[in-house]
């Protein structure tokens, strides 16, 4: 790429910056329509199409699809399950990886590779089996039904994240708090999970997107309306709102707005766990 | 096992080697008490996602309609029903088309993306990182919604851009046409899935350190011989990192085709998957539902294994 005449740097950080944002763009270009749509007028929209400059503004559309589409109780839902799911998912996987990682755990290699093998597994082997569990238990069609799966699926990834940092705490640290008289719990509670603070964000973001965005057990257990979770709501919503494309975008910011606004705040630590749950080939 | 070693040499040294305490006999004791710490895990784990997996074996072996209380043993027939079944077909051609095309792109997307956001040359690289990565943290239900909407024949904004830009021959019912329909569910999967490898070789990108690159500048190679010899090399363990999550994760494609085309026009979008939803959950099949949920979770094991086994070494 580079010109017979040496281009000075300017021009070509110029050049190439300006391309790569023009990608950006082009990229970003789906939620940008959506914005647009949201914002403007039924009869706008009709009259001057989707890829134009709104002639008239208005709000209405976010309060109608809000209402229509139910979000205060999807919004509820899946805030509710993720705020269990999230800390008790973390909390197990945390000890197990610190089994794992520090306490010579008998049989630690095929526990590892028993644990590890579950990021392979698809749902669809579990959820047959699942959902008469549940069942038998008059637990489907309830948000505490969606728990056993959503943790057990959540388990071997966070396990695997965080047992690659309680792995890095030095031996030494843990050899001289237990010279000092500190149990294995103290151990943990006061050295591991500080240290690994980072690591505990991360894989909490981490899993509270995977939550947040699960659809196919929530397609399965749950069958009223008010226990929908947002994906589920999202997928009736869409129906209901399939000609009404003002409506449409609004519902469609309303689900993913937050999460992108989350995803904005937090990036650095989701960057980080997915390259560390990913660093060793 | 080779950063144990290290730590196991530490400890002698630590402890006076003279005769006052005595050596210790088993370096690496096991804690019984560790067993409490990995329990409540493995319990989970184990009831709701092997145990389940496991019956689900047993079903695959039964004609089990889902509700009836009685299920009758028929050994193999289910999986003899896969190989007449036409749209077992269908479903297995889609899943690996789907499979190719949402892993290659995404990894060349993202590794092109990588190189131009390491480059020096562009200015606010961060910010466009997290514009490319976004897409990936949405729920994949909007994503379908979304491309739903773009790919709306009449007034959706793919065709207007089309006849926009004067291209009105190309306009098309894209999801709602076979010939089209699986390509198109392809497409938001790329929009979604460039953002992960884009990290993963950014990350590796920058940790191949630049002396190489330089020394190799002042050998005389050329952009592509440093391409080529340095970074190529550089990325291989991420290749396979990104190639073995991905494999894993398209080969499960759910959301997006059942959003989005609901496995039509026709059976033509089908995948393994929506196929076996399908038969549990509207034609009450379940024990031919499960066998087709056992052979993609027996594919999807069998491909991650070499990971999972690269995972548990130390």
């Amino acid at each position: 790429m580079a010109a017979t005449i040496p281009a000075s740097r300017t021009v070509r950080t110029v050049g190439a910056s300006v391309a790569l944002g023009l990608l950006g763009l082009v990229w970003f270009a789906p939620l940008l329509v959506l914005v647009t749509t949201a914002l403007r007028t039924g009869a706008d929209l009709a009259s001057s199409g989707t890829i134009s400059w709104p002639g008239s503004w208005t709000l209405d559309n976010f309060a109608d699809a809000w209402k229509i589409g139910d979000f205060s109780t999807t919004y509820r839902n899946s805030l509710l399950i993720a705020v269990v799911k999230v800390p008790l998912g973390v909390a197990v996987s945390a000890l197990l990886a610190y089994a794992l990682a520090k306490l010579d755990l008998r049989f630690r290699r095929s526990v590892m590779f028993f644990v590890f093998l579950g990021l392979t597994v698809p749902l669809y082997i579990a959820i047959v089996p699942l959902f008469t569990m549940l069942r038998s238990v008059y637990l489907t069609d309830t948000l505490a039904g969606l728990l056993p799966a959503y943790l057990a699926f959540g388990i071997p990834f966070t396990t695997l994240v965080l047992h690659q940092f309680f792995r890095r705490v030095p031996d030494e640290l843990i050899e001289a708090a237990r010279i000092d008289g500190a149990g294995d719990f103290r151990i943990f509670w006061q050295f591991m999970l500080p240290l690994a603070l980072p690591a505990l964000v991360t894989v909490a973001i981490l899993d509270t997107v995977a939550t947040w965005n699960e659809l196919l057990i929530a397609l399965i257990m749950l069958s009223s309306p008010e226990n929908s979770t947002l994906p589920l709501g999202m997928l009736n919503f869409s129906g209901a709102f399939s000609t009404n494309h003002t409506g449409l975008s609004a519902g469609i910011l309303i689900a993913v707005v937050p999460i992108l606004v989350l995803y904005a705040l937090l990036q650095r630590w989701i960057v980080g766990g997915l390259t560390a749950g990913a660093v060793k080939g | 096992m080779t950063t144990a070693i290290p730590a196991e040499a530490a400890r002698p040294a630590r402890t006076p080697r003279p005769t006052t305490t005595p050596p210790r006999r088993r370096p690496r004791r096991h804690r019984p008490s560790a067993w409490a710490y990995a329990a409540p895990a493995l319990l989970v784990y184990t009831g709701f996602l092997v145990y389940p997996a496991l019956q689900s074996v047993y079903l695959s072996l039964t004609s089990w309609d889902g509700i009836t209380p009685d299920k009758e043993f028929v050994g193999l027939d289910n999986y003899r029903h896969l190989a007449d079944d036409p749209v077992i077909g269908t479903a297995v051609r889609n899943n690996l088309l789907w499979t190719l095309v949402t892993i290659l792109l995404p990894m060349l997307l993202g590794l092109a993306l990588a190189l131009a956001l390491n480059s020096r040359l562009v200015r606010g690289r961060s910010f466009l990182r997290t514009v490319f990565y976004a897409p990936a943290v949405l729920p994949l239900v909007s994503v379908a919604t979304i491309w739903g909407w773009l790919y709306n024949p009449t007034d959706g904004a793919i065709n207007e851009a089309l006849t926009t830009l004067g291209l009105e021959a190309l306009t098309h019912a894209w999801l709602g046409d076979d010939s089209t329909a699986l390509w198109a569910t392809m497409v938001p999967a790329v929009w979604v899935r460039t953002g992960f490898p884009l990290l993963l070789y950014l990350a590796a990108l920058q940790g191949i350190p630049r002396e190489l690159h330089e020394s190799a500048a002042m050998d005389g190679a050329n952009a592509w011989q440093r391409f080529r010899h340095v970074t190529l090399p550089g990325l291989r363990p991420t290749n396979h990192i990104v190639l073995a999550l991905s494999l894993i994760e398209s080969f499960k494609v759910f959301d997006l085709i059942y959003a989005l085309t609901y496995g039509g026009p026709g059976r033509s979008t089908q995948v393994l998957g929506t196929w076996m939803y399908f038969n549990v959950f509207q034609y009450y099949q379940s024990g031919y539902g499960a066998a087709i949920a056992v052979v993609i979770t027996l594919v999807a094991v069998f491909v991650g294994i070499p990971y999972v086994l690269s995972q548990t070494k130390d």
